[in-house]
């Protein structure tokens, strides 16, 4: 395998289409990519929380990636996926995404950070950096920070 | 020696004496005198020692050990009991609970070596001998010599064996009569060149663990050769029904020393006997005969060593458990056959190619199914309940501290510790209660002199009783305090701006009292103090509305106030109304349901501009779902489905779109991203796959 010769800061990601961006996710985090389906939706939730599925039995709520990042709101088509994320130590939950594209390997060196001015808690943002493709520019997902509930904390 | 396979064991039994010495300990407080009780202390302790010891958590050993020197010294009458003593002991028990804690976190005991606790008890020990020798080096003496002792009593036991042997031998014999089977396999070993010996094992009459004992003894032999017989028999060993002595037979190629031996190195063992075993009269007979017998002498070994092991715990940590009774296991595995059964019975119907006759056989099966699921249910449930005892019993000593602490006399009577709660419930009940047994030690009680002057018995009282009610458990904490002053509650909520002076003089007693549940309230220091309540109440609340419950108040000022506790009996699954708002579906639990109603839209009334009808005499706010959960109303009926659910004493009717049926739901959390809106107690799964929310009655009443 080539991969095992290339250096150890080499990740693999999963890269999503949203809207006309290119999402890369690391894919430790992934547990699971499925189909659209019906979605139950739960009333008076952060409005970026599209409701819950049923994933075998399991109950997971399901997010809008576009509603969270301020994007035009979600067109299903037959590419649209349900990513199962399953963060470090927190439970399980879904995004929507427009398409799956691919699985790629970004080395930590191709990776820009993204540097937030001081008064922005990091926890809260939605990238870490910015990957460089062949051509193409790609966004790296934090997760973390997707989950995280700023105004939740707040409280 | 590997522990660690017992370390589950060592904790259950460190926990139960733990709570023994609390318990006693409160008791002889009072009884400074009482002998019974010392000697239950004083045996507690000292298995707790030898327990740790044998765990090898020095450091617990090393308290336990002080505080037992005291506890001998007491029991000897050379010191009294002094309520200086009694403080530092139980400060000694919070430090082993510490210990055990830190064993249940991460394996071992911690670093904590509790100086000043073993200090203060060497200080009380000399105080309490008029200045004796210094006591720790008399301890440390006493424990060198307790092990001469111990090694000594090993040689003189070896030594024993020889005298006594003669003695013992015959009555061995008679111990141990073999089966014909038994007697076979002892000859076929003979034969084999194997020894057979008996041994009649005796355990010091200190030993308090003495199956546990046993079982190391019997754990050491399987090392060695085949136990094939015992008297008692293994069960009773593990059940501890037997005396200080046991008897076994062994198969083995080691030589009787080297059993004997094995049998001396388990701590504890007195005294072993040991002899060969003659070869019995029978002939070694066919092969089938004899593996029959080996497989007898196998499941005896596994029965006797399923039970630890099964207990063992792989990692340090250990895993939550629940003692369940035998007759409920065997219940659950009846049920599983017959659910066996009635799948079996669905394959041959759809095997069958004649469609008629199917449809019948069909539905028979499934009734079947049903019937054999609930009974299911019931088994899971009863096998996953657990006696509130086990959270309560640590509140005696929680008064006695907080009598100590807030200077106040007082007494908790509990009741209806047997009452049993699902294991979740027990788990999380135990903090609220606990809270709320404060609260009415600190706020409820007045003081001495306030009790002394109102006419009320010095001593202040505090009653927790439990007992089952329908399908509900409740738990109700009561105090003879000062109950809860409305006024000043009401007075205080309009200063802090929680309601309006106009609404305040339309609220009722009980809608006031309810603001002590109001977060804000709990943060707000001065209110507690004037209304003397108020503190954390609402986490009270917020932990027992997630199980599925809720709380009420009931005060009479100057005679006292009740916390009233209500918590489902099961959890995980429930009866419940299917419902039906514009596409979506939900369900309201059949536990709050009292009718259901058609209510023609004339009938409506409009009460503070709120819709409200009139039934049967009393008057109902509606709610209408539909605006609740933001789902478009379609309105074209002339007539109102309203199912009328209740909370405590209040009722509202709830309005829906269409009523699908009764179904039982098993509930599932809809995790915690989502902003939880209270309205949602969870959600279930159809049977057709798709998700429905359960609505929460208890926020919409």
């Amino acid at each position: 395998m080539n991969e095992n010769n290339e250096t150890k800061d080499t990740k693999q990601y999963i890269v999503v289409k949203l809207q006309n961006e290119f999402y890369a996710i690391d894919i430790k985090y992934i547990n699971n990519i499925v189909k659209m389906q019906r979605i139950t939706r739960v009333p008076k939730a952060q409005k970026y929380f599209k409701g819950v599925i049923n994933l075998r039995g399991e109950i997971i709520p399901v997010m809008s990636l576009r509603i969270r990042f301020d994007l035009e709101a979600d067109e299903f088509t037959n590419k649209s996926r349900i990513l199962i994320i399953k963060p470090d130590n927190q439970g399980v939950f879904g995004i929507i995404v427009d398409e799956v594209k691919e699985v790629v390997n970004i080395s930590d060196e191709e990776i820009d950070k993204v540097s937030y001015d001081g008064n922005v808690d990091e926890k809260v943002q939605f990238i870490t950096g910015v990957g460089r493709l062949g051509d193409n520019l790609v966004s790296i997902m934090n997760i973390v920070g997707v989950i995280t509930d700023k105004d939740k904390d707040k409280e | 020696m590997d522990v660690s396979q017992y370390l589950e064991i060592f904790i259950e039994e460190t926990k139960e004496h733990l709570q023994v010495l609390n318990e006693q300990l409160l008791v002889l407080e009072k009884e400074p005198e009482n002998e019974d009780t010392i000697n239950e202390i004083f045996r507690a302790a000292h298995s707790l020692k030898g327990m740790a010891g044998t765990m090898g958590y020095k450091r617990m050993q090393r308290l336990t050990h002080d505080m037992e020197n005291v506890f001998s010294e007491i029991r000897s009458n050379k010191m009294k009991v002094v309520p200086k003593l009694v403080d530092v002991l139980f400060k000694g028990l919070d430090a082993l609970e510490g210990y055990l804690d830190a064993i249940l976190d991460s394996g071992n005991e911690g670093e904590n070596d509790n100086e000043d606790i073993i200090n203060d008890l060497n200080q009380i020990l000399e105080e309490g001998l008029n200045g004796g020798a210094p006591k720790k080096e008399e301890a440390k003496t006493e424990e060198v010599k307790t092990e001469a002792v111990k090694t000594e009593g090993a040689q003189a036991s070896a030594c024993a064996v020889a005298t006594e042997e003669k003695k013992e031998v015959s009555y061995e014999l008679k111990g141990l009569t073999f089966a014909e089977h038994e007697n076979k396999a002892i000859a076929k070993a003979k034969a084999e060149k194997f020894n057979v010996f008996q041994a009649t094992v005796y355990i010091q009459d200190s030993c308090i663990l003495k199956s546990a004992r046993a079982f190391l003894v019997f754990k050491s032999l399987e090392e060695a050769g085949t136990v094939i017989k015992s008297e008692p028999s293994t069960q009773d060993i593990e059940d501890e029904k037997f005396d200080l002595q046991f008897s076994l037979a062994i198969i083995t190629k080691e030589s009787m020393e080297q059993i004997q031996k094995r049998i001396l190195n388990v701590s504890e063992i007195a005294e072993c006997v040991i002899g060969e075993v003659a070869t019995p009269e029978v002939a070694v007979e066919d092969n089938s005969q004899q593996t029959v017998t080996k497989e007898n002498v196998k499941e005896e070994n596994n029965s006797q060593a399923n039970k630890p092991s099964s207990q063992a715990a792989s990692k340090p940590v250990v895993n939550r458990s629940v003692r369940v009774d035998i007759e409920k296991l065997d219940d659950l595995m009846n049920l599983v056959s017959e659910l066996i059964i009635a799948k079996n019975g669905l394959v041959s119907i759809n095997s069958n190619k004649d469609h008629k006759e199917n449809q019948s056989g069909f539905n028979e099966q499934i009734e079947y199914i049903e019937q054999i699921t609930t009974s299911l249910h019931q088994s899971v449930m009863k096998v996953r309940m657990v006696p509130i005892e086990s959270v309560v019993n640590r509140f005696p000593r929680l008064i006695r501290d907080l009598s100590k602490k807030l200077d106040k006399k007082m007494e908790l009577y509990m009741s209806g510790e047997e009452t049993e709660l699902d294991r979740t419930v027990i788990d999380e009940i135990g903090d609220p209660l606990m809270h709320l047994l404060r609260n009415a030690a600190d706020h409820g009680l007045e003081s001495n002199e306030e009790r002394v002057r109102l006419g009320k018995p010095e001593t202040g009282s505090i009653f927790l009783n439990a007992f089952q009610e329908g399908n509900n458990v409740v738990i109700e904490v009561k105090d003879d305090g000062a109950g809860i002053n409305v006024e000043k509650v009401r007075n205080k909520a309009i200063e802090k701006g929680t309601i309006t002076k106009e609404q305040a003089e339309t609220m009722s007693d009980s809608d006031i009292i309810d603001l002590l549940f109001r977060p804000s309230f709990s943060t707000a220091e001065k209110i507690s103090d004037v209304s003397g309540r108020g503190v954390g109440l609402d986490v009270v609340k917020t932990k027992i509305e997630s199980l599925g419950g809720d709380i009420e108040v009931e005060t009479a000022l100057g005679q006292g106030t009740s916390f009233i506790i209500r918590l489902p009996l099961t959890l995980a699954i429930i009866q419940a109304l299917m419902v039906e708002l514009g596409t979506e579906k939900y369900a309201i639990p059949l536990g709050n349901i009292n009718t259901i109603e058609d209510i023609p839209k004339s009938d409506i009334k409009y009460v503070q501009s709120r819709e409200c009808i009139h039934l049967r005499g009393s008057v109902i706010p509606l709610v209408r779902l539909c605006d609740v959960l933001d789902i478009e109303r379609e309105e074209n009926e002339e007539n109102l489905t309203v199912v009328i659910v209740s909370k405590g004493d209040k009722q509202a009717g709830l309005v829906v779109d269409n009523l699908i049926g009764q179904q039982e739901i098993v509930i599932k959390s809809i995790g915690k991203y989502i902003n939880n809106v209270k309205m949602i107690s969870g959600a279930t799964i159809l049977g057709d796959g798709e998700v429905a929310l359960i609505l929460d009655v208890n926020t919409l009443v």
